[in-house]
């Protein structure tokens, strides 16, 4: 007993001794020499991500789509990550510019707008010292298809080939219609700017000790992977991964960059959730973090931090798609457009601005809806005062219920429930468990439809389940729902159009790519089939304006918010100079890494 | 019987346990006749309302206005734009401009607002100042505008028919308004939750939810624990072993995955408040028939029930009329620790998204998820959590104290 | 020693009865859970992606790489045979990261946070319970509401509360991770002391609620034993109160002892809130990610894991009361 006793209070002691000497070890010395203590990262010569990376990373290999190692391997249309691999040319989602990485100078059609020529910059060099070639480019393409990866299965039905016809020039094949048009010439200039161009030589490697199987090439963790780009790793675990600066880096020629980015290392902690990330983030253990922040301006204005985002007062951010409730066309009452256009007519949009974006995102007051997104780009495409008066603004419940009620959906049976054939009009709004803003939008749909006599209630499974029903060919257990719309991409806003309206995803299994209301009209379809490949400006706009006019009256789903792609807010606790709205510099808020967002990393500077 | 619910009243402990109860329930049942509505309703547009009145700042502007000549009225004002830290701000950014310190005196207020004003200039961008900082300076200057101007401030509205402003009032600094004269006044004692909802009215029909959660997982947990813990106790044997057996199935699979297993699999359609309280009774019956079992077998060898055994009664009436009476106290203070337990379990789940919906009514754990979505506890909306975790800890608090008061009047070796 | 024999070999019989059971019911009810698997990693790979036969393809890739489009009988041969060599196949949510690796690594974080702080708690807690029981005027009446009103809290307030209060108000305790955000492992002091200041918040959370629990519970059966019979007895016959005492308590301790080792089986799913909340590396916040995956393969794993080692504490529970208890073994052959 007294031995127990005794063996209490010696372990009491010892765990509030270590927490009070572990107290005292918090402060870290910010004069450390770099490379003083190499296992303790300078804190001031490195920049530390946050939501990004979730869970450990697998490894580093750009053929496969499984690493899950966002810093390194982020291919995509909307500007692919340059940090460790690169790509021809960098997309720039503020005007949809491309700006040349590993390519020299522009890249130039042939007169039908079916083939592509790119130079290759002569400084551009691997880490092992070999020249940038364009037999690389053409290599990595082929092993793109041959191995079904995500960027040969989405580039493969626009590319027909990718050729290196001399060691410096490489020539881009569209796929072709059997008018002889291409398919879509823009997804070309999409590919110059999301797929990486990768070492044909250690293509090679890999092929060769996985015996060219694509499964085994593709789950190969590829941990000697050669690259191009200014970054690589230094360090991997369960907890977090960094990267160091390659300082032999081939873009510090007068011919890029002129000099190398400003941090040594790039590191990313892997934080639980949300929540776990944004208090690191408010304690400066975040320089750049890509979350959504819930009253993001409270930071700089209650908790006096120094934290910023690209604009400084709402929206704070450049918002690029638009999340979007669809309607299940299968279920009775849904095919009503008069049912469809009330419950959108209804909703409060300042509610959800309010409450589910908490004003980061521009009112429909401000931008009202349409197909294209709120850039300046976008809304240029379509002509505004043709649909204004289709447009609506949200909250109309006394139009909304003139709507229903011209159209003889009443309550005939008191209970204050409107009915068709008899049948109340009961659906449920889903949205996947977790996801907060999407949440928070479903109740003020659900909100929106008890005020105008439809019986609306929300559901919430897990994404697992809630993707499975939502991808079917088709589905009778989710009536309204939501789903994203692209963002910026050089193929928007077609793109977008026909993911929200083409009927060529109806009846099929595993859908990913769009339309899950499966709505379908046979004009939209054609529109679809002539945009990519109109030249003349005028007409392009009167495609547009007719595909908004036919979104708007048919209402197949309704925008609910606009949000960016990536968020972006920084904390300038201890590096300065991030890229500011309108600073002159014209680098977009793509968290430093995306795209030509990555010339932010050459202008930051450690504070003094 | 009328004896023992004396006993049992005297006992302080079970007594404070039941007043704190009894408020509970009372605040409940009154609160809704007080304030009736959908406590689901969101009243704010926008996130996290501070506690406090909520006084409509528009029938302000046309109540009657009575004049009053406060002394200490125009320092408030001005200590609300112009604090000591924004004093010292404004000096370090006049510094670094070049203007030696000792022209600046920061008790003068206007000598400083017109040094600030002469030398303000929001498109310099000063070495080494970060964009923070600058957005800092510039939202400062935009409130010091008229920070010492006293001036009338008036009120125009836009005219139907020629439609310019047209003077329609005016508002002085001496300007006061009785609260009682203004229309609308919102009072939100515990402010609004992420959704705009009214916290206060939400946790009352939250903790009846989770209450009705709470008995009805009980009641389950217990009958389930106490037939089991019967049969296993006193018949023994084969019949122990196998029910043992079932008990150790759940006890090696953890109570809280097959919870959320379970959750899981009945998906969010049919996740009612009654159908989450069920689960949970199904999944926490393992102690109770423990517990129930030992004693059972401690009884299982006193003189009466031997008595009953040889003169030949059936078992139903032998476990019914010699056992169940001895362990009753046990089984009531058994239930009230279910009760307690499933309170917990719902509010648990509901943290991880596992329980009721959303949309029909409020219950303890929902209102914790929505607030650790939405970051309260980083943000400091504590009024958003932390009247729910109390909440539940006062109410397993009572019930754990009335437990243990009937402990001791069941069992007097317990007594003070 | 027949009669131990006897049982113990019922014990062992009934136990392997349980295992097999367990291992069954670890297998088919993850797989129960609706949702598809394959549909969460397609989604990643698949975005952007426009065209619907490309995007069947890789689903149907990944569906033959999990094994999913065979009969769930097949499944579980191969799952228990592959088991039997410690290999849990692949990760779903994290592939193709296998199993074993993941447990492996978060496993050690989960048993270094629970096991010293269920002792830890375990001890003071019933410290002062005897503590409160022995002295029980003044002391007692405080502590007892006091303890029972902490341990009402639930775990995720007590650990929400000290997080705002210690790591975001004062500022002395970190606010996440196992270790600092800028620390590379290795065996330097520093390091070492990271680790130990990442720990006390998470353990002390741990701790404060289990010791509420285990104050009332040991106060309870120390004034249950305190009132028996033979301690008055001992008491008339001139035996020193310490030496009674000592009695007292070792009775009091047995079915303290039974709840110990029942929260060391459980100890792995027990840290769920605490992981979370400080953002741990361990294996709660593994084995919640893996349900809203639909991840089996970890999802079975981890659950085997617990199923085992709650299995070997309840053995080694009824072997120590066999060999302690002489009433518990009388009981046994009524």
């Amino acid at each position: 007993m007294k031995l127990k006793r005794v063996l209490g209070l010696v372990l009491l002691l010892a765990f509030t001794a270590g927490f009070v000497f572990a107290g005292a070890a918090q402060d870290e010395s910010p004069n450390a020499a770099p490379d003083a203590n190499p296992n303790q990262l300078p804190r001031s010569a490195t920049l530390y991500y946050g939501g990004q990376q979730w869970g450990a990373v697998n490894g580093w290999n750009p053929l496969s789509d499984d690493m899950n190692n966002a810093l390194a391997l982020a291919q995509s249309a909307g500007g692919s990550r340059t940090l460790m691999f690169e790509t021809l040319y960098m997309y720039n989602l503020l005007d949809g510019s491309m700006t040349p990485l590993l390519a020299d100078g522009d890249y130039v059609w042939n007169a039908a707008q079916t083939e592509m020529t790119v130079k290759i910059n002569s400084a551009a060099k691997w880490s092992d010292g070999t020249a940038v070639t364009a037999e690389d480019v053409a290599y990595t393409f082929v092993s793109n298809v041959k191995y079904v990866n995500g960027q040969g299965v989405g580039n493969s039905p626009y590319i027909e080939s990718v050729t290196a016809v001399n060691p410096s020039t490489v020539l881009i094949k569209a796929k072709l219609t059997a008018a002889g048009m291409a398919v879509n010439p823009l997804m070309l200039v999409s590919y110059l700017g999301s797929s990486y161009v990768i070492q044909k030589d250690w293509i090679q490697t890999v092929e060769a000790r996985n015996n060219n199987e694509a499964a085994a090439v593709k789950k190969d963790p590829g941990e000697d992977v050669v690259f191009s780009g200014p970054y690589s790793k230094y360090y991997a675990d369960d907890q977090k991964v960094v990267f160091i600066r390659n300082d032999a880096y081939w873009g510090q020629d007068a011919s890029m960059w002129g000099e190398l980015p400003a941090p040594k290392y790039i590191a990313h902690t892997m934080y639980a959730d949300n929540a776990a990330t944004e208090v690191a983030f408010k304690a400066g253990e975040i320089d750049v973090d890509q979350q959504f922040i819930p009253n993001i301006q409270d930071l700089w204005l209650k908790d006096n931090l120094p934290i910023s985002t690209y604009i400084n007062e709402a929206p704070y951010g450049i918002c690029v798609n638009m999340p979007t409730a669809w309607y299940n066309q299968d279920i009775a009452g849904l095919d009503n457009v008069a049912v469809r256009k009330a419950i959108a007519m209804a909703v409060d949009y300042d509610a959800i601005n309010a409450n589910a974006m908490t004003g980061q995102s521009p009112t429909f007051q401000d931008v009202p809806r349409s197909l294209m997104n709120p850039t300046p780009g976008e809304q240029a495409t379509f002509d505004h005062n043709a649909v204004a008066n289709l447009q609506w603004a949200g909250s109309d419940i006394a139009g909304a219920k003139k709507l229903l009620d011209d159209a003889g959906i009443v309550d005939t049976n008191g209970d204050g429930i409107r009915e068709i054939d008899g049948k109340n009009l009961s659906y449920n709004a889903c949205a996947p468990n977790g996801w907060t803003d999407w949440m928070a939008a479903m109740e003020i749909v659900a909100d929106a439809g008890k005020n105008i006599g439809i019986d609306i209630t929300t559901e919430f499974p897990e994404w697992s389940v809630y993707s499975t029903v939502v991808t079917a060919a088709s589905q009778t257990d989710y009536d309204i729902f939501m789903m994203w719309t692209d963002s910026a991409t050089p193929v928007q806003p077609w793109g977008r159009v026909r993911m929200i309206m083409s009927s060529e995803y109806n009846g099929v299994e595993g859908n990913w790519s769009g339309n899950w209301g499966h709505y379908s009209n046979a004009r939209v379809d054609e529109l679809l089939s002539m945009i990519p490949i109109e030249k003349d400006a005028a007409k392009l706009k009167s495609y547009y304006t007719e595909a908004v006019k036919i979104y708007l009256t048919d209402v197949p789903s309704f925008s609910l918010m606009y949000r960016p792609d990536k968020f972006h807010a920084v904390n300038e606790s201890v590096w300065t100079g991030f890229p500011e709205f309108e600073d002159g510099n014209n680098i977009p808020p793509a968290d430093l890494s995306d795209g030509y967002g990555i010339a932010g990393l050459y202008q930051i500077t450690p504070i003094k | 019987m009328k004896n023992i619910i004396r006993q049992v009243f005297h006992s302080p402990k079970f007594v404070v346990g039941f007043l704190i109860i009894a408020l509970i329930l009372l605040t409940i049942f009154t609160y809704s006749l007080i304030n009736p509505g959908d406590p689901l309703q969101m009243i704010g547009l926008g996130s996290f309302f501070k506690p406090g009145t909520y006084i409509s700042a528009y029938d302000s502007v046309g109540a009657e206005a009575n004049t009053m000549k406060l002394p200490e009225a125009d320092g408030n004002r001005l200590a609300g734009i112009l604090s000591d830290a924004d004093r010292i701000s404004m000096l370090q950014w006049l510094t670094a401009e070049g203007i030696p310190e000792s022209d600046i005196d920061l008790t003068d207020t206007t000598g400083l607002l017109n040094l600030w004003d002469d030398n303000y200039d929001p498109s310099i961008k000063p070495k080494g100042m970060t964009l923070a900082q600058r957005n800092y300076y510039s939202r400062l200057n935009s409130n010091l505008a008229n920070a010492e101007n006293n001036e009338e401030i008036i009120i125009a509205q836009v005219n139907e028919e020629t439609g310019s402003l047209e003077r329609s009032g005016v508002i002085s600094s001496t300007d006061y308004v009785n609260v009682r004269d203004i229309a609308n006044v919102k009072v939100l004692p515990l402010g609004t939750d992420n959704f705009g909802r009214d916290v206060f009215k939400e946790l009352v029909s939250a903790v009846k939810t989770s209450l009705l959660v709470g008995l009805i997982a009980g009641l389950i947990a217990t009958f389930i624990g106490l037939t089991l813990g019967l049969l296993s106790g006193y018949i023994g044997g084969i019949v122990d072993d196998i029910i043992m057996f079932i008990t150790n199935l759940f006890t090696v699979i953890p109570a809280f995955i097959l919870l959320i297993l379970i959750s899981n699999s009945i998906g969010q359609e049919s996740r009612g408040a009654t159908t989450v309280a069920i689960v949970i009774g199904m999944t926490s019956w393992v102690w109770t028939t423990r517990a129930v079992r030992s004693q059972v077998i401690s009884l299982r060898n006193r003189d009466h029930v031997n008595l009953s055994q040889i003169s030949g009664h059936s078992l139903i009436r032998i476990i019914l009329t010699d056992i169940l009476p001895y362990i009753a106290s046990y089984v009531v203070m058994a239930f009230i620790l279910q009760v307690s337990t499933a309170i917990l379990a719902e509010a648990q789940l509901s943290m991880l998204g596992l329980g009721p919906k959303t949309t029909e009514i409020p219950t303890l754990g929902l209102m914790m998820n929505w607030s650790m979505l939405y970051s309260a506890h980083l943000n400091g909306s504590w009024w958003a959590y932390f009247p729910v975790i109390m909440l539940i800890a006062l109410i397993s608090f009572s019930l754990n104290l009335m437990n243990t008061g009937l402990d001791q009047v069941f069992n007097p070796t317990l007594r003070d | 020693m027949n009669g131990y024999r006897k049982y113990f070999g019922k014990k062992i019989f009934w136990l392997l009865i349980t295992f097999i059971f367990a291992v069954l019911l670890n297998f088919i009810l993850p797989r129960l859970m609706p949702g598809d698997p394959v549909a969460v990693i397609v989604a990643k790979s698949a975005q952007g992606i426009s065209d619907t036969s490309a995007v069947k393809q890789i689903y149907e890739n990944y569906a033959e790489a999990f094994g999913v489009d065979k009969p769930m009988t097949i499944q579980f041969f191969t799952y228990f045979k592959n088991a039997l060599t410690g290999d849990f196949g692949l990760s779903f949510s994290q592939y193709p990261r296998p199993v074993s690796d993941i447990v492996s690594s978060a496993v050690w974080w989960t048993v270094a946070l629970q096991f010293p702080a269920i002792i830890v708690g375990w001890l003071i807690g019933n410290l002062l319970g005897a503590l409160a029981a022995y002295i029980r005027k003044g002391f007692d009446k405080v502590l007892m509401p006091l303890a029972l009103f902490v341990s009402s809290i639930p775990a995720f307030g007590v650990a929400v509360i000290l997080l705002v209060i210690f790591a975001i108000k004062l500022k002395i305790a970190p606010i996440s991770g196992g270790y600092g955000f800028d620390m590379i492992p290795n065996f330097s002091w520093s390091f070492i002391m990271s680790v130990i200041s990442h720990y006390q918040l998470p353990f002390w959370s741990i701790v404060l609620v289990s010791i509420g629990g285990q104050a009332v519970g040991m106060r309870s059966m120390s004034i249950y034993e305190l009132n028996e019979d033979y301690v008055k007895y001992s008491r008339f016959l001139g035996i020193k109160d310490r030496k009674i005492v000592g009695y007292v308590f070792r009775n009091a301790m047995l079915p303290q002892i039974t709840g110990l080792a029942l929260s060391i089986g459980t100890m792995i799913g027990g840290a769920l809130v605490a992981e979370i909340i400080f953002s741990y590396p361990g294996l709660g916040t593994t084995m919640l990610q893996a349900i809203s995956q639909s991840d089996y393969p970890l999802l079975s794993a981890t659950t085997l894991i617990i199923t085992l080692m709650v299995l070997a504490a309840t053995f080694v529970i009824d072997i120590i009361y066999g060999l302690i208890d002489p009433r518990v073994k009388a009981a046994q052959f009524d």
